[in-house]
């Protein structure tokens, strides 16, 4: 195996937040002694990305992502541990790192406003040194597969919010970068707009190669694009895996479907369900049970003998379901 | 809210009357909604207060121009008088003028351009209340919070600088509606020129011209008196001094009552052509902006 | 010679962005007349009553009105837009646009200090320069070079310390983001209209040592006329170099901070 590209030790932060009280007393109390409160949004993370990966960063607000997407941009220092880049230790924000970086915010601009986008690159890739050339041949590249060639003319405050992620990502790719740090790139676009920049990023990153960190709330962005996930969660790393394999390991319980004969629908005491199953969903002959996921098998076989049982299936719960499960209880089993 | 509720507030400021004065008293009376508007500068007043400091910076920065005049002036003057004034009364001159010139200065024309600009008018233009009341809020919630600096600073000033003032009970009593109509003079005049930007983008740069010319013209560069041949009889004519300059004349008694009458009628003038003006660009405006669609 | 390239690059979006308003352009120009005429009305009204004020005439106190609008007018070309892109309200460092400027592979003062132009500004220059023509042949005397030497070096110094002021007040913005330090700055910046001699004791000591603006404009003006002595010329280039050093450490402080306290 190669060197990991990324790799990430201990990484942790921790902000110290002056404690304010209300009331002009308080405020004076401060200012002769601050106390502090210390906000560990980062605890002891650790992972390793290998090049090319395309690896989505999940957890609920305030759960730390974007503190180590910046800590591994090279914006933010980390209180404790260590942490890898393409070779570069990123907080010391050397020039031959930055080249190889790029951060592509869907909430800030870094586009020119009042001129057309061509022009915004143009000085972009004099920042990163590109040779006029080259860059003429990625801009060509990328407008091709963004389908952008008509927006090039317009000022960019006249363009709609998906052209102008277009743009963003134009500007975070023209120096040909070898990894992407990509914060919520789909914020508030219109549903095929998403679909349409999913399918750019893979494509970009078959072709290219570039390892990308993904950051969304749209479980759909990081479902399309991300076969690994790392899950962060008050600071910590609570999973870091297939996406596939996320469920199993998040989520105790399995969803077993039931269709019951014609005719024969449930009691009203709900006659025949076993013990540890719990009914989320009755409707007509369809039932919906949820159990724990290690009493699955025994209770599938139970229900099987206690009502008159056409069909039944069992599956993991929908992956959006496990997350807000996990947002909002944290971990279990 | 419906559709049929939001075109029924909108409607007196979109279909105005014939002519602007009536399309003013219109939008007085039939979208005066009083509670709504006390309630309106009583939240913009909180909120001022509370980024106090902030809005105490903004007053500093009003407050040096005409203390750099008042500094340069006597010291000109030195032990002598220049004009007829002395060194005291310069410095009296010109602390009223740091008053006089914050109580007239109308920020909020600056932000109904930027409303206009950036979009935001529609938020306004939905609310059952016409949008000056927006800005005579913001207005009046500026000044209490602008004058708790400036008051402070121009007593300390006078106690330093010694200034020499001979108030008359009828000079105060003068200078208060003279002081009124031109803070009124300056806000409206500064509100037809904001509304301009239903047409042009950024021309809040006129906005930058006036507050050049006031500060040329308006007794701030000097005393109007001192004021040389043809720009004397500008500043006496145009506007400008009517926003400023005229209630501090009144106030340190360099008017007399022939210049007092006759500065009224000019004030009251102006003023009346500022409201004409306000009233048609606001009625024009919106219906332009309403077939744009902002 | 890539940071020379930069800037013209810079320079050059900037016009572009510039000429997208256009009706702007003429009320620009209106509008630096009018500054230009206020500046000069101003001193004419003041000289039209007296003859001098503690040792400045006419024509050296428009010298310096020449020097206070041409190093305002350099000011507001690249000093000025760029900082206030950092800083001020919906500043880069306010909405955390600030993020793609240190991600950059160029040298963070060099971006904050030259990527917005204003290029309007060469007519305020080009006024700047004619009112200090004018006012330098109203004085009548002959200058010899190594005079027209000392004055241009003391402009050089000039533009330099109101460039560290800036920064320094810029940096100030890492610390307590929104609150306009420019603005205050803009205010005490305007008392440089005006020789200081012309103000009281204790302001003159303000405007000398504590916020040094007199300076940048009296002794480039006391070039011209033979107010200024050597030694002031030697003080002032010291002090540009010293205010320039400390301010950019302050801001290399500054955006350290920011690294290690956002979120």
């Amino acid at each position: 195996m190669t060197e990991a590209q990324i790799s990430v030790q201990s990484l942790s932060k921790t902000y110290r937040v002056p404690v304010r009280a209300g009331g002009l007393k308080a405020a004076l109390k401060s200012l002769a002694r601050r106390t502090y409160n210390d906000v560990h949004a980062v605890q002891e993370i650790n992972f390793t990305i290998q090049q090319g990966e395309m690896v989505g960063l999940i957890g609920p607000n305030g759960a730390g992502k974007t503190t180590t997407l910046k800590m591994l941009c090279g914006l933010l220092h980390p209180s404790a541990g260590q942490a890898h880049v393409a070779g570069f230790v990123p907080w010391e924000r050397r020039p031959a790192y930055l080249r190889q970086i790029s951060m592509v915010l869907g909430n800030k601009s870094q586009m020119l406003w009042d001129i057309p986008p061509l022009d915004s690159f143009r000085v972009i890739g004099e920042i990163y040194s590109v040779p006029p050339a080259r860059l003429r041949q990625t801009l060509d590249e990328l407008f091709d597969l963004l389908e952008m060639a008509e927006l090039l003319t317009k000022p960019v405050r006249d363009l709609s919010l998906g052209e102008r992620m277009k743009c963003e990502l134009v500007a975070g790719l023209l120096h040909q970068p070898a990894i992407m740090f990509l914060d919520e790139p789909t914020l508030g676009l219109d549903v095929s707009m998403q679909l349409r920049l999913r399918r750019f990023l893979a494509e970009y990153n078959r072709r290219s190669g570039v390892t990308v960190l993904l950051t969304s709330h749209y479980m759909a962005d990081v479902l399309a694009l991300c076969p690994r996930v790392i899950l962060i969660h008050h600071g910590k790393l609570l999973y870091d895996g297939e996406l596939g394999s996320l469920a199993q390991k998040m989520a105790p319980f399995k969803l077993v479907r039931v269709t019951l004969e014609d005719g024969r629908p449930l009691t009203e005491d709900r006659g025949g369900i076993p013990a540890g199953a719990e009914v989320i969903e009755a409707n007509g002959n369809h039932l919906t049970l949820r159990v724990a996921r290690t009493a699955a098998p025994e209770i599938t076989a139970k229900l099987l003998q206690s009502l008159p049982v056409v069909d039944l299936t069992v599956e993991d719960p929908p992956i959006e379901a496990v997350i807000d499960q996990v947002y909002q209880e944290g971990v279990q089993g | 809210m419906t559709n049929q509720q939001m075109g029924k507030s909108r409607k007196p400021f979109v279909v105005g009357a014939s002519a602007p004065f009536s399309a003013l008293k219109r939008i007085l009376r039939t979208s005066v909604n009083l509670r709504g508007g006390w309630a309106l500068i009583r939240g913009t007043w909180a909120s001022w207060l509370q980024y106090r400091s902030f809005f105490f910076i903004l007053a500093f920065g009003w407050m040096i121009p005409p203390l750099i005049y008042l500094l340069v002036w006597a010291t000109a003057a030195g032990g002598r008088a220049i004009g007829g004034m002395t060194r005291g009364e310069f410095v009296a001159y010109y602390l009223a003028l740091i008053l006089v010139n914050q109580i007239t200065y109308s920020q909020t024309n600056w932000t109904v351009g930027d409303l206009i600009r950036y979009g935001q008018m529609n938020r306004l233009l939905m609310r059952p209340l016409h949008p000056l009341f927006d800005a005579l809020s913001s207005e009046l919630a500026g000044k209490v919070v602008y004058l708790a600096f400036d008051l402070p600073v121009v007593i300390v000033l006078a106690l330093i600088l010694r200034p020499e003032m001979h108030l008359t009970p009828g000079n105060v009593l003068a200078f208060l509606p003279a002081l009124l109509l031109a803070w009124a003079l300056r806000f409206f005049w500064g509100y037809w020129l904001a509304l301009l930007a239903f047409w042009a983008t950024r021309a809040d740069a006129l906005l930058a011209v006036q507050d050049s010319l006031v500060f040329l013209l308006a007794g701030q560069v000097a005393p109007v008196a001192l004021l040389p041949g043809l720009l004397h009889s500008a500043a006496v004519a145009l506007p400008f001094r009517y926003m400023v300059g005229f209630p501090v004349e009144i106030l340190t008694g360099q008017v007399d009552p022939v210049g007092l009458a006759l500065g009224f009628a000019v004030q009251l003038g102006w003023l009346a052509l500022a409201l004409g003006l306000s009233a048609l660009m606001w009625r024009q405006g919106v219906r332009r902006y309403s077939a744009v669609g902002g | 010679m890539r940071y020379l390239k930069l800037i013209s690059l810079f320079a050059r979006a900037s016009v572009q962005e510039e000429t997208a308003y256009r009706a702007n352009f003429a009320i620009g120009l209106l509008y630096s007349l009018l500054n230009l005429g206020t500046g000069v009305l101003g001193i004419f009204v003041l000289f039209g009553q007296v003859e001098s004020v503690q040792g400045w005439s006419f024509a050296s106190t428009l010298a310096l009105l020449g020097v206070y609008l041409s190093v305002g007018a350099v000011r507001s070309l690249f000093i000025g837009p760029s900082l206030e892109a950092l800083a001020g309200m919906d500043g880069d460092v306010w909405s955390g646009r600030l993020d793609f400027v240190l991600l950059r592979p160029v040298d963070t003062q060099f971006l904050a200090s030259f990527r917005k132009w204003r290029i309007f500004s060469l007519f305020d220059l080009a006024l700047g320069l004619g009112t200090l023509g004018v006012a330098v042949s109203r004085l009548g005397q002959t200058l010899s070079a190594a005079r027209i030497a000392g004055f241009v070096i003391a402009l050089a110094a000039a533009v330099a310390i109101l460039y560290a002021i800036l920064l320094a007040f810029t940096a100030l913005v890492f610390w307590s983001p929104g609150v306009l330090f420019t603005w205050v700055f803009d205010g005490v910046f305007q008392m440089a209209r005006y020789p200081l001699g012309l103000y009281p004791g204790w302001l003159r000591l303000l405007l000398t040592w504590v916020i040094p603006v007199g300076i940048i404009t009296t002794v480039p003006a006391g070039m011209l006329s033979g107010a200024s002595s050597p030694g002031a010329l030697a003080g002032m280039v010291g002090l540009a170099v010293v205010l320039v050093g400390a301010a950019s450490l302050l801001f290399r402080f500054g955006t350290r901070r920011y690294a290690s306290a956002s979120s």
